[in-house]
């Protein structure tokens, strides 16, 4: 009988265990992504970058750490003076290690394309032939993975207004695309708590993009 | 019962201990001791932890408590572990140094003689789209290696020369493997070009000497593509030329790729309304229908194969020197084809694996006027190699390899024939060492054995790089080469050596953001080349007495940035060299090794025009030819070699190219030197016929055309 107890308590308290969310993880997280938004220069970068990693080391089983840390580096590459092909050559490598904890994952993708966007842009003549196909397959693919996921709608919207003014096309099908983003984010705005740390950037970006729309 | 609350318990009171705070400091330096700012430090399986800052210090407070391993990190240096001990008082560290790490990044590059085409690298010359957009280059890819230092343009034969020696000292692999008879059979100073499309590749890397052990049989060069990994949209290519057409079918998944392509070129058609110098009985035309697969294996690794097969001719009258007819009337048909099939594996623990076999398998059939030649040549490569860096500092690359080489030539109407079989075997290992970042050293070994000729041989090379400043560096290259003589001789004399060379190599690269520039110096020397009695047609009684050099500097400029939107580069290559080879009594100047050759491609886009032009203008000081009317050896010398390309490429839709060239748009008269009859006329004068261009220009006009249905673009109609 005991013995039953026993065997019984402990099955429990492992369910229980893996079941309850970790507070500890996800209050280390919302600290960081606190900080992430007042990110104003490299070095603030750096740091926030670092926290993520700290989180990443302790907890090798979540994407979400690497995830932000590769997100960082991006924005880094494209806002400050940092040597920009290494940063974003460190952000694929941490979005590589997130992607094989969480394969098949909208974010993790999308993130991929909007990296490889970035060294795009350091070098579209040369860069532009090989990489645009894989950066535009990479946002198809993570739309194909969630429809709703705003992210990916607006990064292939970018994607796709930058070509239709490279070839002087029209730019309503970006223009749509990036309606159907924000849409998806006034969606996802609804259902963000206080606890909230998934990916939820890209509004602003998204709105200004629709700005040069209208 | 009492188990269970004594397990309770003791789980409770683990979340219900409060820890006393650590408060730990320290500061983090580099090599030089400066403070480094942006380090990562942590204490291993906790969150807790903070970056320093720009004096290298940090400090920060932590609940763990009991043994802990403290771990500095950050981007290109080696990370650090100490041990340490936290019970509630501060803990100060000792000053930490982090080493930079020797990566693919930062480190110095062995540049000796090597042009790469990369995208994937830094330390490249060129992009391998440049390859394609070279005016001059007509989307040969050696037509755009004749623009780069240490080469020289040879109208009538349209192969790469690289530092006076012949074309046959060029090595060509795919993927490391050897490619055998890799430009189109062609006649009577006809040039020729590569068999393959440049769009195969995604990378080339082309050296002019000093070049790694792992390629072997090749005197002066070596030239090795890279074949494109998976292909990541299903799509259709439509190419329709002013000399013909292709498609192209890709299918591909996430796992593997596959690509179907047929061509088919006739010049008939082109060479009827423009105006040509040679006179042609047949125009050349030929097809060629080409497989590529690649698969992603699924424990890693990829699995990559290229198969073509392809036929061509052309029927030509030659004129004779000292007659009026129309002189000879040579006819080839050639059928040509290859596969290769590579495997590839990079391990966790740091081996990388690579296994791969090809087969070329050449037939000329030849007529010259009523004698009818035929020509089989057949090579069959088989090779492994495996790498492993042992550390950041010590690699090494070791490798196995059989080749198989099969020749045949006969006059079918005389029933004559003469063969011969060759099975070589080779070995070779190479080590590279970095003391540090800035410095390398390389050393290989190759080792060789022949069945035909008995022979076995070692071929030693050396070279190191030391990076000056971060973007400028020195290298030097030293090695021996091997090359056994060209089919031709060989099937005379069996017992043929290899013919030799040295090479000694002094460069210096200067890299900034778009600015390159390269100076390069060399010293070539040659032994055991083999001379012969009487014509090269038909040669008699081979032998490797000869012997000779090459010597010269090179100069390459390169700027993507000064002008917006235009990218330029300038080489110059002086080349002095002489050597006693083919039917030569004595040392010559040989006629492929001009001594002045200089090169400018320069590239605009205009956006407005969605459309990029180039111009590129090649020339050289003239090509030294035998005049039997003057006593000396090789003592004349042709005009200027000049040439000005023009090229149009534009985009009107992501989806469609066209592209129009001119090639020598000045139609200036180029000879490359001259034919001389055998026997002096009644006046006792050889008379002569200079070997000219096949046309004043050549024109080309493509469009290409891809097809795709897009998932992603359906996908987004359908949104």
């Amino acid at each position: 009988m005991k013995k039953l107890i026993l065997t019984f308590a402990l099955s429990f308290l492992w369910i229980s265990l893996s079941m309850a969310s970790d507070p500890a993880f996800e209050k280390a997280m919302k600290k960081q992504i606190v900080a992430m938004d007042q990110i104003a220069n490299a070095e603030q970068s750096k740091e926030v970058a670092n926290g993520f990693l700290r989180i990443a080391e302790a907890k090798s089983e979540e994407w979400l750490p690497l995830y932000y840390a590769g997100l960082i580096h991006i924005e880094a590459a494209f806002r400050f003076d940092v040597n920009k092909d290494q940063y974003l050559d460190q952000a694929l490598e941490y979005i590589d290690k997130a992607e094989k904890l969480a394969p098949a994952n909208s974010e993790v993708t999308a993130l991929k394309g909007y990296a490889i966007m970035g060294k795009i842009s350091l070098d579209p003549a040369s860069r532009g032939q090989n990489l645009s196909p894989q950066a535009m397959q990479l946002f198809g693919k993570a739309i194909n993975l969630d429809r709703e996921n705003p992210r990916a709608l607006y990064l292939m919207a970018q994607m796709e207004y930058g070509m239709a003014q490279f070839f002087g096309s029209g730019t309503d099908k970006a223009c749509g695309m990036v309606r159907l983003s924000l849409e998806q984010f006034e969606k996802e705005e609804s259902i963000i708590t206080e606890d909230y740390i998934l990916p939820k950037w890209g509004k602003r970006s998204a709105q200004q993009m629709m700005n040069n729309c209208n | 019962m009492r188990t269970l609350s004594i397990f309770i318990f003791f789980f409770l009171s683990l979340s219900t201990i409060s820890f006393s705070q650590t408060k730990i400091s320290g500061k983090v330096l580099d090599e030089k001791k400066k403070g480094l700012p942006g380090v990562n430090v942590l204490i291993k399986g906790s969150y807790d932890g903070s970056t320093s800052k720009d004096d290298g210090s940090f400090e920060f407070e932590t609940d763990e408590e009991g043994p802990q391993v403290l771990v500095f990190q950050l981007m290109g240096f080696k990370s650090i572990e100490i041990a340490i001990h936290c019970e509630g008082n501060a803990i100060q560290i000792p000053d930490q140094i982090l080493v930079e790490a020797i990566t693919e990044m930062n480190a110095v590059t062995i540049s000796a003689g090597a042009m790469e085409a990369s995208d994937e690298k830094k330390s490249v010359i060129l992009r391998p789209l440049d390859i394609v957009t070279t005016p001059s280059a007509m989307g040969d890819i050696v037509g755009a290696f004749q623009t780069l230092p240490g080469t020289s343009t040879v109208g009538n034969d349209g192969r790469l020369f690289v530092r006076g020696g012949d074309a046959s000292e060029v090595g060509i692999y795919i993927d490391g493997i050897r490619v055998g008879n890799a430009y189109g059979s062609t006649a009577g100073n006809v040039p020729t070009r590569t068999r393959f499309n440049p769009n195969l590749f995604k990378g080339t890397f082309f050296s002019t000497g000093g070049y790694s052990a792992e390629y072997g049989q090749a005197l002066s060069s070596a030239l090795a593509l890279n074949t494109k990994d998976l292909s990541i949209r299903s799509q259709g290519d439509l190419s329709i030329m002013s000399v013909g057409g292709g498609y192209a079918h890709t299918l591909s998944s996430e796992k593997q790729s596959l690509t179907f392509s047929a061509n088919y070129f006739d010049l008939k058609p082109y060479q009827s309304l423009v105006k040509q110098n040679f006179d042609w009985e047949r125009a050349p035309n030929g097809w060629d229908i080409e497989l590529s697969a690649q698969k992603k294996l699924a424990k890693g690794g990829l699995w990559k194969i290229l198969a073509r097969t392809e036929s061509g001719g052309m029927e030509i009258w030659q004129p004779e020197p000292g007659q009026e007819s129309r002189g000879q009337l040579i006819r080839l048909r050639n059928k040509y084809s290859f596969a290769q099939t590579n495997w590839k594996n990079a391990f966790e623990n740091g081996w990388t694996l690579f296994a791969g076999a090809a087969l070329s398998s050449n037939f000329d059939d030849i007529h010259i006027d009523s004698i009818r030649l035929e020509r089989k040549n057949q090579l069959a490569h088989g090779k492994f190699t495996a790498t492993k860096d042992f550390s950041d500092k010590l690699s090494m690359n070791t490798g196995l390899e059989y080749f198989n080489h099969q020749f045949d030539e006969s006059l079918v109407d005389l029933n004559f024939s003469r063969d011969y079989v060759d099975h070589q075997f080779y070995l070779f290992t190479e080590w590279d060492y970095y003391l540090n970042k800035n410095l390398v050293f390389r050393a290989g070994l190759r080792a060789g054995q022949s069945s035909l000729n008995k022979e076995q041989w070692l071929d030693p090379r050396a070279s190191l790089a030391y990076k000056i400043s971060e973007s400028s560096q020195v290298s030097f290259a030293a090695g021996s080469f091997s090359q056994m003589p060209v089919e031709n001789l060989r099937v005379l004399n069996q017992t043929l050596k290899n013919t030799e060379s040295n090479h000694l190599i002094l460069n210096y690269l200067l890299q900034r953001e778009g600015i390159t520039f390269r100076a390069e110096g060399f010293y070539k020397g040659y032994e055991n080349l083999v001379v012969f009695e009487g014509y090269p047609q038909p040669p008699q009684n081979p032998t490797n007495l000869g012997k000779g050099y090459a010597q010269g500097v090179d100069i390459f400029f390169r700027d993507r940035k000064s002008i917006k939107n235009t990218d330029y580069w300038i080489t110059y290559s002086f080349v002095d060299s002489k050597r006693q080879f083919d039917q030569f009594q004595s040392e010559v100047q040989p006629s492929f090794a001009p001594k002045h050759n200089f090169s400018v491609v320069a590239k605009h886009f205009i956006l407005d025009l969605k459309s990029q032009f180039g111009i590129s203008f090649s020339m050289n000081d003239g090509y030294p030819y035998h005049n039997p009317n003057d006593g000396e050896e090789m003592s004349s010398k042709t005009e200027s070699f000049q040439s000005l390309s023009f090229s149009w490429s534009y985009l009107p839709k992501p989806n469609l190219i066209i592209h129009f060239g001119v090639n020598n748009v000045l139609g200036r008269e180029n000879v490359f030197g001259y034919r001389f009859a055998q026997q002096a006329n009644s006046q006792g004068v050889f008379e002569s016929i200079p070997s000219g261009q096949v046309a004043p220009r050549f024109l080309f006009l493509g469009i290409f055309l891809t097809l795709s249905k897009d998932k992603n673009a359906n996908q987004l109609n359908n949104l």
